[in-house]
């Protein structure tokens, strides 16, 4: 009877918390409905993300890796938004590695699935499964459609534990903005799970960067500390560059962990603006290196010897959103050196799920 | 050691020859044109504080190339949705709203 009643009063508790949740929706719904006279957008949920298929050899090892990543957005007015992402990887390689027919299996994750809340330049609240802002990949170049090379840097496990989700709370937006520059910043506290497709680590940290509009130029630091275990710090200085009068864009990063630490300085130049047929301008040429050292044994999924590469890549833009990706690499360690070949393409999409409310 | 000078060489010819290739294309009678355009409106965006265009070169470039077209029945989700992977502030975001579904 006792638990009866408690679980009575559980579910009364539940939901007062979803009518305030629902009073809270509606009333930023509203105030949306003001902010959006002066201009014509629409906030309606979409079905964005990526599909592509990437032909990998690694070592003379190959991998053939056909992916769909859905990201689902759906607004509540202009301040509440509820977002996630998905992962389908296919992977497939020989029976035996280099003979035999090709077998493999289809791999579900949930990267993210988050309610946002925008309450203003200062502060945008985040309560769910988010992706951990840390660096330059985590949050920004990790999606195979965006990315410039398809293989991420070997050091890109740093500061990212459980797969570089966490389960809590964020809050980020803008500290100060000026004219010339703007301080931008991410905090966040995750709790541990092991919760299927919600696996998270305990850990708390930030990352905080300037921003200089008219250079383009952006630099940062993420800081970590993993609360579990070993209580490891880390922490990585980055630096993104897009000088305005030329279309290069340059990015670098240096990580440091107690397993190891490692940078990598990658540069990618777009044809567009070549006196050349055009075609031909819509290549892009990419380059990267990058070292590994690792501290302590290394590993967790870091080498555990030293390690360098070399990546050159070259993608064609049949459009902004459909490209072809190519590139070679050179991995260099004590254990063996060896060539890394991908081809494949990606594409972008991004369709509405239902029609714009009338204003 | 060696080889990071080879590929320390590459990337700096790889950079060099951007910026060269750029520098060219700027002499061009089209590209002076284009630099007039741009100053005429840099001095017109001066006295009208940040533009929306100049708040989307600046920002969508970080990460990745800014979309050709974007219908502006989801521009407003795609926005917000950007505003808080890039921490972009609530001027900038009703900047580029303006500009890209004005």
């Amino acid at each position: 009877m006792g638990s009866r009643i408690l679980s009575f009063a559980h579910q009364l508790k539940w939901l007062r918390f979803l009518v305030v949740l629902a009073i809270y929706l509606s009333i930023f719904w509203r105030l949306n409905a003001q902010d959006d006279s002066e201009n014509h957008a629409g906030h309606v949920p979409i079905i964005s993300g990526g599909a592509g298929y990437l032909h990998n050899v690694d070592g003379g090892v190959t991998s053939l890796e056909p992916q769909v990543s859905p990201v689902l957005l759906v607004p509540f007015g202009s301040h509440v938004l509820l977002e996630s992402r998905t992962d389908f990887l296919g992977f497939f390689q020989r029976e035996n590695q280099t003979t035999g027919p090709f077998k493999g299996k289809i791999f579900k994750s949930v990267d993210y699935a988050q309610l946002d809340w925008l309450a203003n330049t200062h502060i945008m609240a985040t309560a769910g499964k988010y992706l951990l802002p840390y660096g330059l990949y985590s949050e920004r170049l990790e999606p195979f459609w965006i990315r410039n090379l398809q293989d991420s840097p070997i050091d890109v496990t740093i500061g990212l534990p459980a797969g570089g989700s966490g389960d809590g709370v964020m809050l980020r937006g803008v500290a100060i903005q000026r004219p010339s520059y703007s301080l931008q910043y991410s905090a966040y506290f995750s709790a541990r799970s092991s919760v299927n497709q919600l696996q998270a680590a305990r850990t708390a940290g930030g990352d905080a960067s300037i921003f200089l509009p008219h250079p383009h130029l952006e630099i940062g630091t993420s800081y970590q500390r993993l609360l579990q275990d070993h209580e490891i710090n880390s922490v990585s200085p980055y630096v993104s560059w897009q000088p305005p009068a030329v279309p290069i864009d340059l990015k670098a990063q240096y990580d440091y962990s107690y397993y190891g630490n490692g940078y990598w300085l990658e540069t990618a130049y777009d044809f567009d603006k070549l006196p050349i047929p055009p075609f031909l301008q819509k290549l892009q040429a990419v380059g990267r290196m990058q070292q590994f050292f690792p501290l302590n044994g290394g590993g967790n999924d870091l080498p555990r010897i030293n390690t360098q590469r070399f990546d050159f890549g070259l993608n064609y833009y049949f459009r902004d959103d459909l490209r072809i990706v190519s590139s070679y690499g050179r991995s260099f360690s004590s254990q063996q050196d060896a060539n890394v070949w991908n081809i494949g393409l990606s594409y972008r999409f991004i369709l509405p799920l239902w029609p714009e409310r009338k204003k | 050691m060696k080889r990071y000078l080879v590929f320390l060489s590459l990337l700096t010819i790889l950079l060099l020859g951007g910026v060269g290739a750029a520098a060219l294309q700027q002499d061009t009678p089209a590209a002076q044109s284009g630099k007039k355009a741009a100053s005429s409106s840099n001095s017109s965006s001066q006295s009208q504080g940040t533009t929306g265009e100049e708040v989307f070169q600046a920002n969508c470039a970080r990460c990745h190339r800014p979309p050709m077209s974007i219908s502006p029945r989801i521009t407003g989700t795609i926005i917000m949705h950007m505003r808080m992977r890039a921490r972009l502030s609530r001027q900038d975001e009703q900047l580029l709203l303006k500009y890209m579904a004005p």
